[in-house]
């Protein structure tokens, strides 16, 4: 059984290496163990989306039951998503459940990934604070995702008024990822940020 | 019925069984002279007539198999398909047979798509490359002819697929396996599961599982719900209607499996239920045993399932439920089963509105609970009926058939209450106006007499013979009436 699992994966590591998104540095997978069991994975944000330029980190569980179960998959960079949560990384993609097939491979999930950031599905949320700031205030949403983009991704682009916002907070001695979690929950108001903090 | 009470004797030779007999066959008996008594005419009532009448049989493991087989060839003959085909679209499609016959004689191609029985041309697809080439899941490479799919060109090696369905099936999947290719809805025939699948374990706990699958698909057969019985209801058209079990005599709704619930429908009394269970704690307190006499403010408990009560110390007739004079409750003018409503109620606050709400729930709940309770205790007079009379017979005051009449009673008692309780939920769903302004009149009716009934079978002994039946004509009768104009057919 962990000989097919580990055999696919053998195939699959060449699959992405060849594959024309590599090329272009779109996605990528690494090796963490010699056991196959535990990889790692990057995706890059797509473009026109607040994600676009940063680097994403993902951490990829191969079971011993693959291909004939999903592999587990989350974030390990911090991402400001609907479907993906803030706080654990954990994500609501449904081939990576239910809809799972055992002829998909590493490279259609990390792909199926990468389109999930391009097309967020708010009305499946996994991230019901975020799911709702999307739907609400989505300029918030997209400068709130930006900053976390630019923050955690190695994003390009940098918003000003979001950091200065960050370190006022900062300031007034609360750390620096409990005010940015604060600030991006509470619309960027910093009153309420700061009661937040304190509650 | 013969077939089950062939097989009750086959497999219970010992004498309790014969005395239970004894009672179902005298039970009938009975009925038969009970039935008639009214009817003066020599017509027996037509079973149609009877708003819970309701056509059913009961079927062992092997004759469900049979049933579902007959309706597979069925349309396997109609069809010219193979056996596992038919099989899947009876199941998707719900065992429709005449319907699915129809859909397929005009358009074959559109029926099968839809049931993702096979594949529209377009999506096929052969993904294999080279004259040895690797399977999509395993990559192990063989040569082209090992390699097998369905009708949309997935092609994956037998290992492969063995692995597959011995996956889904430890998952409890059966008659929904999937293909293994990407977003690919084809589902899996049977055939080509056991041309695969090998290991004998596995095929045995498949064919259980699709076994399961397949009943609980389809609309006119159910698994019994009592505790280890395993037989299959097989009724004649899929209705909300009572159905008991002659093996381990559990009675339920055909439709939804639960309790049975006339008058009220399967939505309504899930929602009843749920909201009891949400608001249990509210009404937990209302669910005391005692409550004090009227008139000389002795402290009461209640006993037996009788509403009518009569202080053992002041001998104050008085009602259960309202604690009003029992006098007041004579069949015309019986409304303690009616609930009345704050007429201004639409012009108070919020907080108001909120407590009457309450208020009426809890009327409601307070009435069904106490059906509830007294038919609990009805249960135990009825115990205690039944070993009166053996003793009688012992002593030789009469025989089993002249007592008979005493458990008739009794059992039309725990009937007609049944029903009683069951009202409450309909009416509390019910909208103000006119048809439920004839509902309640009927509950009340049927309310009065079932409060009549139990006051004559606790006092059986000092009741007279034709009294009690009478009293037991009038009640069923009241129920009757109420679920002929209520009970939705």
């Amino acid at each position: 059984m962990a000989n097919i699992a580990e055999q696919r994966i053998r195939r699959e590591f060449k699959e992405v290496v060849k594959s024309d998104e590599v090329a272009a540095c779109n996605i990528r997978v690494e090796l963490v163990n010699d056991t196959y069991t535990h990889l790692r994975g990057e995706i890059m944000g797509p473009p026109d989306t607040p994600y676009e330029g940063g680097r994403f980190q993902l951490e990829i569980k191969i079971p011993e039951t693959y291909p004939f179960n999903p592999p587990l998959v989350k974030f390990l960079t911090k991402i400001w998503h609907p479907n993906i949560s803030s706080v654990t990384g954990a994500i609501c993609l449904d081939i990576l459940k239910d809809q799972w097939a055992a002829a998909m491979t590493l490279r259609t999930v990390l792909l199926s990934l990468q389109a999930l950031l391009a097309a967020a599905e708010p009305d499946d949320p996994q991230d019901a604070v975020v799911a709702q700031q999307y739907k609400e205030h989505y300029e918030i949403f997209r400068r709130t995702a930006l900053h976390w983009t630019s923050t955690f991704a190695n994003g390009p682009k940098k918003d000003k008024d979001y950091d200065d916002k960050v370190t006022s907070l900062i300031n007034m001695g609360f750390e620096e990822h409990k005010a940015r979690v604060a600030l991006s929950t509470n619309q960027w108001d910093l009153t309420r940020a700061a009661e937040y903090c304190l509650s | 019925m013969s077939q089950t009470d062939m097989k009750r004797q086959l497999s219970d030779p010992a004498s309790d069984a014969t005395d239970s007999e004894d009672m179902e066959e005298d039970d009938e008996y009975a009925n038969y002279y009970y039935d008639n008594t009214d009817d003066l005419d020599i017509d027996k009532p037509k079973k149609t007539d009877d708003p819970e009448y309701f056509e059913y049989t009961i079927l062992q493991t092997e004759d469900a198999e049979r049933l579902l087989n007959e309706e597979v060839e069925r349309l396997c003959s109609e069809l010219k398909m193979s056996p596992s085909l038919a099989k899947m679209l009876l199941h998707v499609g719900q065992w429709q047979g005449e319907d699915i016959i129809e859909r397929y004689q005009q358009d074959q191609r559109k029926l099968l798509t839809e049931s993702n029985v096979s594949c529209p041309k377009e999506m096929k697809e052969d993904s294999l490359v080279g004259s040895s080439p690797g399977c999509p899941v395993c990559a192990e490479c063989y040569p082209r002819d090992k390699f097998m799919g369905l009708t949309c060109g997935h092609l994956f090696c037998p290992h492969c697929w063995d692995m597959h369905f011995r996956f889904q099936i430890e998952q409890g999947i059966t008659m929904g396996i999937e293909c293994m290719g990407q977003k690919c809805k084809i589902l899996v025939p049977e055939d080509f599961l056991y041309s695969v699948l090998k290991d004998s374990k596995l095929r045995d706990r498949f064919s259980k599982l699709c076994f399961m699958d397949l009943i609980k698909g389809h609309p006119k057969l159910r698994f019994c719900p009592g505790p280890n019985c395993s037989v299959i209801i097989h009724a004649k058209e899929p209705r909300a209607k009572k159905v008991e079990c002659s093996v381990c005599k559990s009675t339920f709704c055909f439709r939804c499996g639960i309790e049975y619930h006339a008058p009220t429908d399967c939505d309504v009394i899930k929602k009843w239920l749920t909201k009891c269970a949400d608001d249990s704690e509210t009404a937990n307190y209302i669910s005391a045993h005692t409550k004090d006499c009227p008139s000389c403010h002795v402290c009461i408990e209640k006993s037996a399932g009788c509403n009518h009560m009569q202080c053992s110390k002041c001998k104050f007739d008085f009602c259960w439920m309202c604690l009003g004079d029992w006098k007041s409750h004579g069949s015309e003018y019986y409304e303690c089963s009616r609930y009345k409503e704050n007429p201004n109620i639409a012009n108070e606050s919020v907080l108001v509105q909120a407590r009457e709400a309450l208020k009426k729930y809890l009327f409601y709940f307070e009435r069904w609970e106490n059906h509830a309770k007294s038919l609990q205790l009805e249960e135990q007079t009825l115990q205690k009926i039944t070993s009166r009379i053996n003793v009688k017979v012992m002593e030789n005051e009469g025989t089993w058939i002249d007592w008979q009449y005493l458990q008739n009673a009794a059992a039309l008692l725990k009937k007609c209450r049944y029903t009683l309780q069951y009202t409450y939920p309909y009416a509390y769903y019910m909208d103000k106006g006119g048809r439920k302004q004839l509902f309640e009149y009927q509950q009340a009716q049927l309310e009065a007499e079932v409060e009549n009934l139990s006051w004559k079978v606790e006092r059986a002994e000092i009741t007279h013979r034709g009294d009690l039946e009478n009293q037991m004509d009038i009640a069923e009768k009241r129920r009757q009436t109420l679920l002929k104009d209520f009970l939705e057919v």
